[in-house]
């Protein structure tokens, strides 16, 4: 037969187990919060990087937008690729470890992951192409911005 | 025109086919409500015309996309000529709306099975009526949003052929067919589980009529999981086998739900306890296989390979709504009866631990299912597009499987109800000390992660546990009987499937945790330059790159490159890592080349492109130790199913008992 704690006895436990329960709860969703906001990584483009630098103080971003033209340098020795990365309106410059991947080419639309180091290069250590066919290369220089942010989504 | 065309065939097919299983949903629920057994065995038998309707249709499309015959719009969209056979099979499933239709063909083979063997029992109509529900949702998606069958008055006189990605490996002829027969799997217990809440009999019967459905469906999910894992680590290029992607999220979320089922309902047979438990996870287990779906269907969240965006997320998204609120309205209205009237006697005892692996199960689903669409709360509340990164999921997720693994060693040693303290000390002790010898010689080899380090002690700690409850069965019988240890293990073996299938499986997860650990705890990730002829050192190897090549072979071009591989000044093997690229298809793909063995494996990709008369060629070279356990880990948890599922012959000796009783009774 089972024991059977007094009425008051199983009210105790259940209150237990109840301050245990929300205990935790209230743990883990602290511990939810805390590894959500530390591991956000927001998708931005250059402009809207240079308006606010200091919200992105060291933290992982996927940056958007076009190769500049002429700006391609690989460095085969040391495997680093640089180049300019421009939406039109701001450009800054890359820095990646590892070789151009097969498609990277002037005016392609890519997504860089990594952070901007203190002189704002941004350091990527992930390259990622967007051929996409809903946004063409501009021939004419001028960029349509929320085309681009499309495109690169 | 009244040819009979094969797009036409195929659409009535499924019409048909929809048509029936309107008619088997509304007869069996009618039949049931009336106790009217001619429309119950009407509605058993229409599914078997179900099925075969929707046969007729899949035969239809395998023989358009064998036939090549450009005027079924699926065959145009998703074929090419000169694709290899194998291809044009797994074409079938390898977008969209071939899918649905391998879904729901499925489902019907699944309900035609099921009206035929199941047992004359009250639940079976219902059960049969919800099962046709569900096919008519997918049958009318097949029919109406995604119909492959359309009929192109201008077909072309080729198609671009399937998704590079999906050919480029075998796997995809198992992988996707395997998730669908877990999906599927699991839906047989759902169905069960509302006919046991409109019949008001949530006991036990439901989940013992589908123990063997239940337990197929979650082999199923776990090899589809386990080979999606290696299909991305040889084709994704970058040496992984989980990404934390959405696509891979969605698919362990019903894994987890699923997994804590299995556990909760022994629970229910046992101590008659958490009737509402489970009937809300399987509920949770099949909604979540139709938010799935539609997450990663209907383009709302973007992921490195969704394969098809499509019409149908719409479709999925209002399905989950109404099975969600249709099957949570049972369980309230029903609430009086599914509530729990005896309380747990300890928490250390088998049920706390199941129940403590199922909180920790579901807090994985809840964790997993946040970071899948927290960019979409984002987005909505704030306008900013985030991507929650794996950071995210490792930090986690990673304790809560720590306490999965620990609480997995002690649950099957401890008894039910109350464990007795003395016992309970003992086995402690053992599984502490080789707990605590596999980490002391995790460090002494030079072990310093954290999570790694506490996974080879827990590793230890779950081998101690199966020897002890080996021991504990085996050793008191050979003494008893006096037979050898050999002997009495294997009739324990034999006689005790489920429990001794579930060691099995168990043993299988933790070769599966050991190969996660090494794979992304030491994994060596570096891009090399290889000039041809030059040997590059990378991780005890010498790589040397010989010669580019370029091979054209079933309508795929591969160029790539040569690599010897040498391992103590003598030649192990040659590697060519490439990149393929299928018909005209912009898209090229890395194919990395690999080396395996038990300690580590060698993974080669092109890091940039192959030029003829380029002195060198960059590559990305991964040395991922321990790697292959992943999938041999993986493999034993199948077989673990599969010999819990095997037929046991002391079934047969159960019944001469219970008819021998019956008899003395009488």
């Amino acid at each position: 037969m089972r024991r059977a704690p007094g009425r008051r006895g199983m009210a105790g436990r259940r209150a237990l187990y109840a301050i245990l329960g929300v205990g935790v709860l209230g743990a883990a969703g602290f511990m939810i919060f805390q590894a959500l906001s530390t591991s956000l990584v927001y998708f931005i483009l250059p402009n809207e990087y240079a308006q606010n630098p200091a919200q992105f103080e060291d933290r992982r971003i996927r940056l958007g937008g076009l190769v500049a033209p002429q700006s391609v340098l690989f460095d085969d020795e040391r495997l680093q690729l640089t180049f300019l990365v421009t939406d039109g309106i701001q450009e800054y410059h890359v820095r990646h470890t590892g070789s151009p991947p097969e498609l990277f080419k002037e005016n392609a639309g890519v997504v860089i992951e990594g952070t901007f180091d203190a002189s704002d290069v941004f350091m990527s250590d992930n390259l990622l192409i967007k051929h996409s066919e809903v946004y063409e290369a501009p021939e004419d220089g001028h960029i349509d911005i929320e085309a681009l942010r499309e495109s690169l989504q | 025109m009244f040819d009979l065309s094969l797009g036409v065939l195929g659409s009535a097919g499924v019409a048909l086919a929809l048509a029936f299983s309107v008619y088997a949903a509304i007869a069996g629920a009618v039949g049931a409500q009336r106790r009217d057994a001619r429309l119950q065995t009407s509605a058993r038998l229409t599914s078997i015309g179900v099925f075969l309707a929707v046969t007729t249709a899949v035969v239809a499309m395998m023989a358009a996309l064998l036939t090549d015959d450009f005027s079924v719009k699926y065959v145009a969209e998703h074929s090419r000529i000169d694709s290899p056979l194998w291809v044009k099979v797994v074409t079938l499933w390898a977008a969209l709306e071939g899918s649905v239709l391998l879904w729901a063909w499925l489902l019907t083979g699944y309900t035609a099975i099921l009206s035929v063997t199941t047992p004359n029992t009250a639940l079976r109509p219902w059960a049969i009526s919800v099962m046709h529900t569900v096919q008519v949702f997918f049958l009318g998606v097949v029919a109406f949003a995604a119909n492959p069958f359309i009929v192109l008055a201008a077909p072309p006189l080729d198609g671009p052929g399937a998704n590079p990605l999906l050919q480029n490996h075998w796997m995809m002829a198992v992988h996707p067919v395997l998730m669908y027969l877990g999906f599927v799997g699991l839906t047989v217990p759902f169905a069960f589980a509302m006919a046991a809440l409109i019949t008001k009999r949530p006991g036990t019967e439901w989940m013992r009529l589908t123990r063997r459905w239940t337990l197929a469906g979650w082999g199923f999910l776990t090899a589809a999981i386990i080979s999606g894992g290696w299909w991305s680590y040889e084709v994704l290029g970058w040496g992984g086998f989980w990404a934390w992607d959405p696509v891979e999220n969605v698919s362990i979320m019903p894994w987890l739900t699923a997994t804590a089922f299995i556990h909760s309902v022994q629970v229910q047979e046992r101590r008659r306890m958490l009737k509402a438990w489970n009937l809300l996870l399987i509920v949770l287990t099949f909604s979540l296989t139709l938010l799935g779906t539609f997450l990663i269907r209907s383009g709302v969240i973007s992921s490195v390979h969704a394969f098809g965006d499509g019409p149908v997320g719409p479709y999925f998204l209002t399905f989950f709504l109404i099975v969600a609120f249709a099957s949570l309205t049972l369980v309230a209205l029903r609430w009086d009866q599914v509530r729990d009237r005896s309380e747990l006697d300890a928490v250390v005892s088998r049920e706390g631990a199941f129940l403590g692996v199922n909180v920790l199960f579901l807090s994985l689903a809840f964790a997993v299912l946040l970071g899948t669409i927290f960019p979409l709360l984002v987005e909505a509340v704030t306008g900013a597009r985030v991507t929650v990164g794996a950071p995210f999921f490792d930090q986690v997720s990673l304790p809560l499987w720590m306490i999965v693994f620990a609480l997995m060693g002690v649950g099957p040693l401890l008894p039910w109800r109350r464990a007795e303290t003395q016992t309970l000390k003992r086995n402690l002790t053992w599984m502490l000390g080789a707990a605590a010898l596999a980490a002391g010689i995790a460090l002494a080899l030079g072990m310093r992660k954290v999570y790694p380090t506490i996974t080879i002690g827990l590793a230890g700690w779950n081998l101690a546990s199966f020897a002890l409850l080996l021991a504990g069965a085996i050793v008191p019988r050979a003494r008893i009987t006096g037979r050898s240890f050999a002997s009495v293990f294997k009739s324990y073996a034999y006689e005790n499937k489920r429990r001794f299938g579930s060691m099995i499986v168990h043993l299988g997860a933790v070769i599966v945790a050991l190969g996660i650990t090494g794979a992304s705890g030491y994994r060596v990730d570096q891009q090399l330059r290889l000039e041809y002829g030059v040997p590059t050192a990378f991780q005890g190897y010498e790589l040397v790159a010989t010669e580019p090549f370029a091979e054209r072979t079933g309508g795929r071009l591969s160029v790539g490159v040569l690599v010897d591989v040498f391992q103590n000044g003598r030649q192990v093997t040659t590697l060519s890592p490439r990149i393929n690229t299928f018909g005209n298809q912009q898209m090229n793909v890395p194919t990395a080349s690999v080396r395996y063995t038990i300690g580590h494996d060698l993974y080669l990709s092109l890091a940039g492109s192959v030029t003829p008369d380029a002195p060198s060629v960059i590559i990305r070279a991964v040395q991922s130790p321990m790697v292959t356990w992943i999938w041999i880990g993986g493999a034993v948890m199948a077989l673990g199913t599969i010999y819990t599922l095997s037929p046991a012959r002391e079934r047969v000796r159960r019944r001469v008992t219970s008819e021998s009783t019956a008899g003395v009774e009488a």
